[in-house]
């Protein structure tokens, strides 16, 4: 079922007119290549890929350049990536920038779990960039209403550095222990998008 | 610069889960207070050279961050006293668009006074009513890279302008009476790690500038630009192409920073001279001495911040007092507190110049910095060479314990001793007023390579949740480096201080407390309640024969205190 979805949409991107040619595409069907994995309406297909609605312009634009430049690795991703130019990435990530984010309604955490995950946030500063609700700015991801499960995938590949475009960001993980990456998820992934186009 | 720390976070969540849904603006910071308000013209009166000179002596107005180009921070106004403080009442509250971390300091140039916010954000209101003149929404271009919350610090007024440096490292000149862009300058590129959150300094034409990016492998500078033309005028590498320095191996006062020099000359030969990503940012104002023409800032911290084994030599002029030429910005002297620095422990709060008691006795005209390791540190301005410091106004338990993997604990954290706070100085009293933190940290190694402008710690600042953080508002004799009096104050301190010639010194707290002291005792004097995180340097006017004392209450993003969105204006009531 997985791997059907992921190849439906490597399908319709190779289908596209242009989608791996020099002729430009609109914005929308390139949007479209993406919406095979992410969501026709901003719900991911799997709950380990990303909400990208909503989520911050210049956060998209880096990981897309990074996924172009392999210092973010993923197989599907360099696939769709290789032959945006820097304007695609940017028409990109305004495009989605300006899409509604889908509220998931995860369900807060046990009170336990929610001030373990307090304690280990305050402890290594994750509003000092994610900012107070955790919305991120600019090159700063919105963490709040994420998928739980991506948000945990993300944060251990962090820290086993198999995600290797932000070693700032292993360290940090680093400085926290497993069995605190899940309560986090959990968290954040209860919190609600604030302002935006909610 | 980094440093952490929440023990509201869990309430603050808490809150914060229920008032989410109130907020329905374009970005999670923005309140819309006064969206709908018609803009105003402001009777923005030219401000003259003249005026920005001697601005140390002018009690109408406070036209510099801190409010002389000495950063005495020293208001010469006394009509607001320690006999008389406890009557001081609020006279008005501004509520801004932008509810998040705030650190501006207000400038009244006759009775219009210039906010900014987060985001970038600036205000002009009348001085004596808050009401507003206009508001200026900077144009976020699609990039910015900080790390340690979308602070600004304020603006600087010249002629006929106020100047405004952004997120998105831009330098911004706007009409000073409409609040319309007259021009905008490109100072770097934020992908590549570049920010701006301090005020410019304006002197002789000249708008000078510096850069954040400590933390993301930039090369750090100061910068000067022609404040009509928005044109370069020179440039200086805070990072010198040679920055390897003597291989020093104590820091300013005389402690063993336990340097593997041998490993260090290894590496060096091995990848050569870091100074490419050795950032190095300058995010305060530089203090301005007139008669020797040159100016004096202190540089920040090397990248990575924890990592030293990329970094081989002294990493010059990181963690430094620096003076250059006003004209030309050619290098001048400098003095190192802290060679090859692998705690974050840099020079941040800005610069003070007064004159100080040398090493026999003789007054000299000096310069006075309170340093992240908690010390006050007095340097002749003749050469930069350190004359003495002060006692230490916080536990310095464990240093300089290097980082490990695991993380080693050392005192103070890295917020300091004195983060980017201002200090005031009260000349005839010879005392320096610095604000304080105590938050006890893990300091955490991990090696890794220059991430293209990425975040670049080399491990991380760890807060340890089981022990007490606390502040102190700490009165340093300059002349003798002496504590002349500490005042414990419940939460770590950031904002900064300032002095006045009625005895005073004000400051706020993270829990909300603005306070009077007296400058002498430091005795609590008057209080007041704001509501949110007093994070920011209070500034102090006179309008028709009436003195205000004012400051803004917004909390503050890199210690998460209490977010708010005021500015709030006292006077004698």
């Amino acid at each position: 079922m997985r791997y059907g979805k992921i190849f439906a949409g490597l399908f319709m991107a190779a289908a596209l007119p242009g989608a791996n040619s020099a002729v430009a595409d609109s914005i929308d069907d390139k949007a479209q290549v993406c919406a095979g994995c992410h969501g026709e309406k901003g719900i991911p297909q799997e709950k380990t890929t990303p909400i990208i609605w909503g989520q911050n312009e210049g956060y998209i634009l880096v990981e897309l350049r990074d996924f172009k430049s392999g210092a973010r690795k993923n197989d599907i991703m360099s696939g769709i990536v290789a032959d945006l130019s820097k304007k695609d990435m940017l028409d990109l990530a305004a495009h989605f920038a300006g899409l509604k984010w889908p509220d998931l309604q995860q369900a807060s955490p046990p009170r336990p779990v929610m001030k373990q995950a307090l304690t280990v946030i305050g402890s290594i500063g994750c509003t000092s960039c994610h900012l107070d609700q955790y919305q991120g700015n600019s090159t700063t991801p919105r963490l709040a209403g994420q998928q739980s499960e991506y948000l945990q995938k993300t944060m251990t590949d962090f820290r086993d550095r198999s995600r290797a475009n932000n070693p700032g960001m292993s360290d940090l993980m680093n400085a926290a222990q497993p069995a605190d990456l899940g309560p986090i998820a959990q968290y954040l992934a209860s919190l609600t998008v604030v302002g935006g186009n909610q | 610069m980094v440093g952490i720390r929440s023990s509201h976070a869990f309430a603050a969540a808490l809150t914060g889960l229920l008032v989410f849904s109130a907020f329905h603006s374009a970005k999670a910071q923005e309140v819309e207070h006064n969206s709908k308000e018609a803009a105003k013209g402001a009777p923005a009166p030219s401000v003259t050279q003249e005026e920005l000179t001697n601005a140390a002596k002018d009690s109408k107005q406070f036209l510099h961050t801190n409010g002389n180009y000495d950063q005495t921070r020293f208001y010469p106004g006394k009509q607001v006293n320690t006999g008389n403080v406890s009557k001081l009442r609020p006279a008005w509250i501004f509520q801004m668009d932008v509810k998040e971390s705030l650190e501006t300091t207000p400038i009244v140039v006759g009775n219009v006074m210039y906010v900014t916010t987060s985001f970038d954000h600036v205000y002009a209101l009348n001085a004596k009513t808050g009401e507003q003149y206009w508001h200026y929404k900077h144009k976020m271009g699609p990039i910015t890279t900080y790390c340690c919350g979308p602070n600004n610090r304020g603006v600087a007024v010249y002629g006929d302008k106020v100047y405004l440096a952004t997120l998105d490292a831009k330098l911004v000149a706007l009409d000073a009476k409409t609040g319309s862009l007259v021009w905008q300058t490109d100072i770097a590129d934020p992908l590549d790690g570049y920010s701006e959150t301090m005020a410019p300094t304006a002197v002789n034409g000249k708008i000078i500038i510096g850069t954040n990016g400590g933390e993301y492998g930039i090369r750090g500078f100061v910068r000067a630009y022609d404040a009509n033309t928005g044109k370069l005028v020179w440039n200086f590498d805070t990072i010198p192409e040679n920055s390897v320095g003597v291989w020093a191996t104590k820091d300013a006062t005389g402690k063993d920073l336990h340097r593997d020099i041998d490993a260090e000359k290894a590496q060096f030969a091995k990848t050569g001279d870091p100074y490419k990503t050795l950032g190095g940012g300058v995010w305060q104002n530089p203090a301005v001495d007139l008669k020797l023409n040159r100016i004096f800032f202190v540089v920040g911290n090397p990248s990575p911040d924890l990592d030293g084994s990329l970094r081989p030599g002294d990493n010059l002029y990181t963690d430094s007092l620096v003076s250059v030429d006003l004209d030309t910005g050619k290098y001048v002297c400098h003095f190192q507190y802290i060679p090859h620095d692998v705690w974050d422990l840099d020079a941040v709060s800005p610069p003070i110049l007064v004159d100080v008691k040398d090493k026999d006795g003789k007054t000299v005209p000096g310069v006075i910095h309170g340093g992240k390791t908690g010390n006050v540190y007095v340097n002749d301005r003749k050469d930069c060479s350190l004359i003495r410091f002060s006692d230490p106004m916080v536990d310095q338990s464990g240093m300089w314990t290097l980082p490990t993997p695991e993380g080693s604990k050392m005192f103070p954290g890295a917020n300091g001793g004195v983060e980017w706070s201002p200090m005031a100085a009260n000349p005839k009293l010879a005392l320096a007023y610095a604000v304080n933190l105590h938050q006890p940290m893990t300091y955490q190694v991990q090696s890794s390579p220059y991430p293209d402008g990425k975040l670049w710690l080399g491990g991380a600042f760890k807060v340890i949740p089981t022990e007490v953080s606390f502040g102190n508002v700490t009165a340093v004799n300059y002349d003798t480096g002496k504590i002349k009096w500490q005042v414990k104050t419940p939460e770590p301190m950031m904002g900064g201080a300032l002095a006045t010639a009625g005895d005073l010194v004000f400051t706020g707290e993270a829990n909300g407390w603005f306070r009077a002291y007296n400058a002498e005792s430091g005795k609590i004097l008057w209080s007041f309640q704001c509501g949110a995180g007093v994070n920011a340097p209070p500034a102090a006017y006179a309008l028709d024969g009436k003195e205000y004392i004012v400051v803004g209450a917004g909390g503050n993003t890199q210690i998460d205190f209490k977010r708010g969105n005021n500015i709030i204006a006292f006077t004698l009531n």
